[in-house]
């Protein structure tokens, strides 16, 4: 039984709720669904998870993309219903009949709403049966609407997507769980799906995939093997020829010439490194001056895309700009999107991230009318950009400067943490980041809880050194979340008002190193933590952030899990135009992004600038 | 050639009879033609001028949770009819305020604004602000204090923005949710909204401008900050939206749109 179905307007007034199923929604799900799903474009998604103390909810919705009308049915997660979907456009047809932009009050619509509830639900136990005899798919997709035939494709779709590499994060596990769930026209093998208990058979389901994946991966890993040893055994065969360099032969005896390469001034080390002087303002301080593009740029490669479509459909679509009174359909949405999304694409945006944001645009125009004078590739093309610029604008302050006074006047320091995988620019963007807050008169103090690698504590001293700022270290081998907390002390005892903790690089499957992270973050509970990501990063990205949070969330000790923060993005000034990596992380984390690193100096350090990003990802 | 000569020969003779018409009529009647030609585009000019300045359009603005749309309704309807959800899109509406409804007569329509209050949706504010005549900034007096510094930042942008500034754009804080027995007092709440940004402007101006977009730096520098030192008239009232006392709401809104 549904718990609740609302109708209510994209302005937010609700026009209609069931009087039936009065029951009161616990907790505020229809609020969360349009915060965390609607407005942050996941609209394409199938349905999302409410969980409050106490309650389990699943909600689905459609829009109503003419009328600006969204319908939401809400249920308890326990029950597996079937025929939600089916009832939500039923609903959508009946009302869309109803509906006056004046009226604000439609009781008229209870009767019709308690015929399509029964009509829904003799169709659901209709379906239960004949699923349960036995019978081919093709019965149900007859018996059933245009929509679900179309989620049976898409469905049959996903599942051998989930073939592929299961290198998903707990999202990205979760969503394709749930297709499986929906997908009740394919009989195969999910009618175990059907009973209660779904959490059960949604592990069962992905883990069958993750072992089928992992045999996969292993074939793979030893024919990749078997390539490696072929080239090691061409490579050897070179450097016979030219003997340059001679083999070093380390025995007993002492060596005949000098090892030591090392200016023996640097030895002792201090008075040899020079203290910076003011390298001028960081660049997060300087106004960006970005090119504006002329807009004929743009037309030029429109033009390129549309001629290699076909002319056919060319004309047809111009005759429609000029006449302009069709309502948009999936289909004409089709070659718009895939253009759009291949563009993406090819500037490094992650390929689910891609899929997704087209798929949610599209939920957003299906219906809609066409303006006239507008070709459809324009009219995705704005969706895209608001869509595009929706995500990247921060959801919550990002003035770093402000938190830092603020918890000043609490007595404490405002800790933050920088995490990220091996090789992206830790320590080098904080100590660009300590620069900046240097000339904001800001105290710093640097932590070197990298006990791991060779010449991490050594990176910092001379970092430090030349900032002239304090830095608490241990050495290594030390409990990194030890070495923090009591940097921690030391910085409230000095006043101190940042102290930036350096950490390890880690991958993000690796157990043991995640546990020791979230065991820091756990402990010493920072204001602020930070991922480090490069932008060269492709469609790892995706799953860099969604295992780092996923591990963050599971190993927390706290019922207040804390998750990723902020993003600093690095070695942006490597790549041209393929900015697409911020746009990937920023979706999956939902976190934004505070700094961009943009070279190797102290003061290569900006801020996003979210117009320029879009206006390059869709160029 | 010939075509080109009777052209010529028509023009002339044109020229000739339009110059004999203004020897023949008298002169002040040809000034006061002319006048007339001259006079009336800049006189329509004028009246359009005067036209566009006067706005009639009220923005309610606030951050996302605080009754703005509630309010929206109350204001044209009389009542919240069955609850609202977070805005997604900005609700417009052009109406006589619904208590006004009985006073029949020539009451002049308000066109009022409803953004949303998300922060993900805040650049839809500045759309509308250009034609506003005034602003309705919507406070949650329930859940004030753990949105305190929220509401401080986004008030804070809105009262330095120039568009608001240089047209002196009367402020009005409204302090909702008054029903509630946990609402805090409007006094209260302007003391804290005050304090938090006193803190604010010490680190808006601590940052450079490539950071915000604050073209105006607020109140006075050296003394704490007031309300009363903002350019533009900034005033605190109180308001339920559920249960519809709205009456501050009303003047403010009668006040700056004459019926």
């Amino acid at each position: 039984m549904l718990e609740q179905l609302l109708i209510f307007t994209r302005g937010g007034l609700i026009l209609w709720t069931c009087k039936e199923l009065g029951n009161a929604l616990k907790g505020s799900p229809i609020d969360t669904l349009i915060r965390s799903c609607l407005l942050e474009e996941r609209s394409g998604d199938t349905s999302y998870n409410y969980d409050a103390p106490g309650v389990a909810y699943t909600l689905k919705w459609t829009f109503h993309n003419e009328l600006g009308l969204i319908f939401v049915a809400v249920y308890q997660r326990i029950l597996h219903l079937l025929y939600v979907d089916e009832l939500l456009s039923m609903v959508k047809r009946e009302f869309s009949q109803i509906y006056d932009p004046k009226r604000t009050v439609y009781n008229d619509f209870d009767d019709i709403f308690r015929q399509l509830q029964k009509e829904a639900e003799v169709r659901a136990e209709e379906m239960k049966k004949s699923k349960q005899v036995g019978k081919p798919v093709s019965n149900f997709s007859r018996r059933q609407g245009q929509a679900t035939v179309q989620k049976a494709g898409s469905d049959g779709g996903s599942k051998q997507k989930d073939g592929a590499p299961a290198k998903d994060g707990g999202n990205g596990d979760s969503a394709k769980g749930r297709k499986l769930e929906n997908g009740y026209s394919n009989g195969i093998g999910i009618e175990e799906s059907v009973a209660a208990g779904v959490v059960k058979n949604i592990n069962n389901g992905s883990s069958e995939n993750g072992a089928f994946d992992v045999n996969k991966l292993q074939k793979l890993r030893s024919k990749g093997g078997k390539k490696t040893d072929t080239v090691n055994s061409v490579s050897k065969a070179e450097p016979k020829k030219k003997v340059s360099k001679k083999k070093r032969v380390w025995d007993d005896s002492s060596p005949a010439s000098k090892l030591d390469f090392t200016d023996p001034v640097d030895e002792r080390g201090d008075e040899n490194i020079a203290v910076i002087a003011d390298q001028g303002e960081s660049m997060m301080d300087k106004e960006e001056i970005f090119s504006s593009e002329s807009e004929d740029e743009d037309d030029d490669s429109e033009k390129e895309t549309k001629d290699s479509a076909k002319k056919k459909g060319w004309f047809s679509s111009m005759f429609q700009s000029i006449a302009g009174k069709a309502y948009l359909e999936k289909s004409d949405l089709e070659p718009a999107l895939k253009a759009l999304k291949d563009r993406l694409m090819t500037k490094n945006v992650a390929e689910e991230i891609a899929e997704k944001l087209c798929e949610s645009v599209a939920a957003s125009l299906v219906g809609k009318k066409q303006a006239s004078f507008t070709r459809i590739s324009s009219t995705v093309q704005t969706a895209m950009e608001e869509a595009l610029v929706r995500i990247l604008t921060p959801r919550r302050s990002i003035d770093i400067l402000r938190d830092v006074h603020v918890v000043k006047e609490q007595g404490k320091p405002y800790v933050v943490v920088f995490v990220g995988v091996n090789g992206v620019g830790k320590s080098t963007n904080l100590a660009k980041v300590a620069y900046w807050l240097l000339q904001h008169k800001i105290s710093v103090m640097m932590a070197a809880c990298d006990t791991f690698r060779s010449g991490a504590v050594e990176q910092l001293r001379t970092h430090a050194r030349r900032l002239q700022i304090p830095i608490f270290e241990k050495g290594y081998e030390k409990d990194p979340a030890v070495v923090a907390k009591e940097a921690i002390q030391e910085a409230t005892h000095n006043g101190s008002e940042v102290v930036l903790v350096d950490t390890a690089g880690r991958m993000q499957d690796n157990e043991p190193l995640m546990r020791a992270l979230s065991k820091l973050i756990n402990l010493n509970n920072p204001d602020l933590v930070l991922f480090v990501g490069e932008a060269l990063v492709g469609n790892d990205a995706v799953d860099q952030l969604s295992k780092f949070n996923q591990k963050l969330a599971d190993l927390s000790t706290s019922s207040n899990a804390r998750l990723i923060d902020g993003i600093l993005l690095t070695k942006f000034d490597t790549i041209d135009d393929k900015v697409g990596a911020a746009l990937s992380m920023v979706y999956i984390s939902g976190a934004p992004v505070m700094f961009v690193g943009c070279g190797q100096s102290y003061t290569d350090l900006k801020k996003l600038n979210v117009k320029s990003i879009v206006k390059t990802l869709l160029k | 050639m010939e075509g080109m000569e009777k052209w010529t020969n028509q023009l002339q003779q044109w020229l000739y009879q339009v110059e004999h018409w203004v020897h023949q009529t008298p002169a002040s009647s040809l000034y006061v033609a002319i006048g007339v030609i001259f006079f009336t585009p800049l006189i329509l000019l004028l009246i359009s001028l005067f036209r566009r300045t006067k706005s009639n359009t009220i923005v309610l603005a606030g951050l996302t949770g605080s009754g703005k749309t509630t309010l929206f309704y109350q204001l044209r309807d009389g009542s919240p009819h069955l609850g609202t959800a977070t805005s997604m899109e900005p609700n417009e509406g052009s109406f006589m305020l619904h208590s006004e409804f009985s006073k029949r007569g020539k009451i002049k329509p308000v066109h009022v604004v409803d953004v949303p209050g998300h922060s993900r949706l805040r650049p839809n504010l500045d759309k509308y602000l250009p034609q506003t005549a005034g602003l309705i900034f919507v406070v949650d007096a329930v859940e004030f204090l753990p949105n305190c510094r929220a509401t401080a930042e986004y008030l804070y942008d809105i009262l330095a923005k120039a568009s608001l500034v240089k047209r002196k754009i009367h402020v009005l804080i409204v302090c909702n949710k008054t029903d509630k027995v946990t609402a805090h007092t409007k006094e209260f709440i302007r003391k804290q909204l005050e304090k938090e940004m006193d803190k604010l402007r010490a680190s808006r101006t601590a940052i450079s401008d490539a950071d915000i977009a604050n073209e105006f730096t607020l109140g006075v520098t050296g003394e704490a900050f007031t309300f009363s030192q903002c350019h533009n008239k900034v005033t605190i009232a109180e308001a339920s939206g559920l249960t519809g006392d709205i009456a501050q709401i009303e003047q403010f809104i009668r006040e700056h749109v004459k019926p």
